[in-house]
């Protein structure tokens, strides 16, 4: 799901909850008691687009930036996952029929929502059935290449939202602020899937950053992505005790890129993969940049109660493998 | 304080004089050798922004600390004033990054670990025809080699490589001479170089250069 203007609300909480794999947001269902990863089980992934557009995107407009969208995903290559478009449809998005679709509805009630991805799961097998992306026609969109201003970037959203049709989940790399009439403003964010979009006209958001292809490919491994790239691993811990849902940010220091992660258990722990070989700064925070409901469920409890600060050690990630235990240590507020 | 003055006669210096700088024709030394600090560099963890600029999160600067180190050198002599050598050296230099800037105001912070520094290389020395005066027994050399350069991390899971060169100058003393025997002489070498490395540890790999000295003893054949 992306917001305009914050008050996200993850998609998670609609199929489960976030998958206790310790490596980024990923979606969860829960079958037989037993917490499985949300995720294609073949590819390509066939998707229908509505043939219906809205001022300013056609139909073919909506299915050439979607298309544009998907290859970005697609292009990552130490993913797997691939797509393929299978024709239009009248059918609009959110019918469960065992397609998926993608295509403009209009939400005017959602005022907040620009767009959203719901999944259709069997229940018995956890196998992903069906994903369909709406885009809120309440909005005014634009595929205009260089964008438009006051009109969001279709093709930024699709790729926000192709995120979380291949299961991943929210990330937490952005700073924002406060607008005086509610909802946040995003400064900065490093990561396709921070769920609170740029403004109406930036085409910022159309370049996977290294977080989300990490996350991308911890989900959907290929090519040398084992091999090649190594790992993190390690807890947060307050007082003793270890924390739930604090925001780790892994900075490479020879290549200048930023992957984040959470602790994701009551044991506090975190774990984060595709990560370039070589010295890595560590720095931990609270989450506080987006709503918590952005990424959790609602009945989780997130400690936001510490100070942002950094590990005192230079963590190495291997080639190859993890960096071994690593125990980040957060002050109270 | 050494004066290094040319010989008013270098021919006439020759003549009576046939003898290399110093006797031997190969040399064996060890000793230690201190790198200073070098620099390895900035970068800034960014976000993007909606215009597509930066905004920094926070801001990191490299360096690797001044050590000391183990050296060890095999040196065969090529010609009257030249020699060629076959040098290694190993030493534990802490890395550092300094952290500040954060966007969110987290205090500075500096994260360290210590480095594993191996050299192999090889150079030459070559003696200028001046003395400081006749029968000393210091000899004012130059130097320039280069080689290869590894460099472990602490936690051993990772290994750096890269390439060194190095130029200086430097004197050899001759604590003992016995030119007609065959251990020929003993004596003690003092250096200063600009020691240049790239890759290797360096984040951007560029070349980074740091003064270094070395100090040893050797023997002579
Ligand atoms: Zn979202």
């Amino acid at each position: 799901m992306r917001r305009s203007l914050a008050l996200a609300l993850v998609a998670a909480m609609v199929f489960g909850s976030v998958q206790p794999a310790l490596a980024y947001l990923k979606f969860g269902v829960t079958v037989g008691g037993a917490q499985m990863t949300l995720k294609w089980a073949q590819t390509p992934v066939r998707y229908f687009v509505t043939d219906q557009g809205v001022s300013g995107v056609s139909a073919t407009d909506l299915q050439a930036a979607a298309g544009r969208a998907f290859a970005t995903w697609q292009a990552v290559p130490t993913a797997s996952i691939a797509y393929q478009f299978a024709g239009f449809t009248a059918a609009a998005p959110g019918r469960d029929d065992g397609l998926s679709t993608l295509g403009f509805r209009s939400r005017p009630e959602l005022d907040r929502v620009l767009a959203a991805t719901s999944f259709v799961v069997d229940a018995a097998t956890g196998t992903l059935v069906e994903s369909d992306i709406f885009f809120n026609s309440a909005f005014p969109w634009s595929v205009a290449p260089a964008g438009e201003a006051n009109r969001y970037d279709f093709e930024s959203i699709a790729l926000h939202e192709i995120g979380h049709l291949s299961g991943l989940g929210h990330s937490a790399l952005g700073e924002t602020e406060l607008r005086e009439g509610g909802g946040r403003r995003v400064l900065g964010a490093e990561a396709v899937m921070f769920p609170i979009a740029f403004v109406a006209g930036s085409i910022a958001g159309r370049t996977l950053k290294a977080d989300d292809i990490a996350g991308i490919s911890d989900l959907y491994p290929d090519g040398d992505f084992n091999q090649a790239l190594g790992s993190i691993s390690g807890r947060v811990t307050k007082d003793g005790q270890p924390i739930f849902g604090a925001h780790v940010v892994a900075f490479d220091v020879a290549r200048g890129s930023v992957v984040g992660t959470f602790s994701l258990n009551a044991q506090g722990d975190f774990s984060a993969g595709g990560l370039s070989p070589g010295p890595h700064v560590l720095r931990v925070e609270p989450i506080d940049d987006a709503d918590v409901e952005s990424f959790f469920e609602a009945a989780r409890t997130v400690d936001v109660d510490f100070r942002v600060g950094f590990i005192d050690r230079i963590v190495v990630v291997p080639r190859g493998g993890d960096s071994g235990e690593i125990t980040l240590r957060v002050v109270r507020k | 304080m050494l004066v290094i003055v040319p010989t008013l006669d270098a021919r006439a210096a020759r003549a009576q004089s046939p003898a290399a700088p110093q006797p031997g024709r190969f040399e064996v030394a060890i000793g230690s050798l201190w790198t200073g600090h070098q620099a390895l560099g900035s970068n800034d963890a960014n976000e993007t922004t909606s215009a597509g600029g930066s905004l920094t999160l926070f801001s990191t600067s490299s360096d690797l600390a001044s050590a000391a180190g183990l050296e060890g050198r095999v040196g065969v002599r090529l010609r009257r004033r030249l020699e060629a050598d076959v040098e290694a050296s190993y030493a534990r230099p802490p890395l550092r990054i300094a952290i500040s800037n954060d966007f969110e105001s987290a205090a500075p912070a500096t994260a360290t670990e210590t480095i594993r520094q191996f050299t192999i290389g090889a150079g030459v020395v070559w003696y200028p025809p001046y003395r400081v005066r006749r029968g000393s027994r210091v000899a004012p050399f130059a130097m320039a080699g280069g080689g290869y350069l590894r460099q472990l991390h602490e936690s051993a899971i990772l290994l750096e490589t890269g390439r060194f060169y190095q130029f200086g100058g430097g004197v050899k003393y001759l604590l003992a001479s016995r030119p007609t025997r065959p251990l020929k002489g003993l004596g003690a070498r003092l250096d200063v170089r600009a020691l240049v490395r790239s890759k290797g540890i360096a984040f951007d790999g560029g070349h980074y250069t740091s003064p270094a000295i070395g100090a040893s003893l050797f023997v002579r054949f």
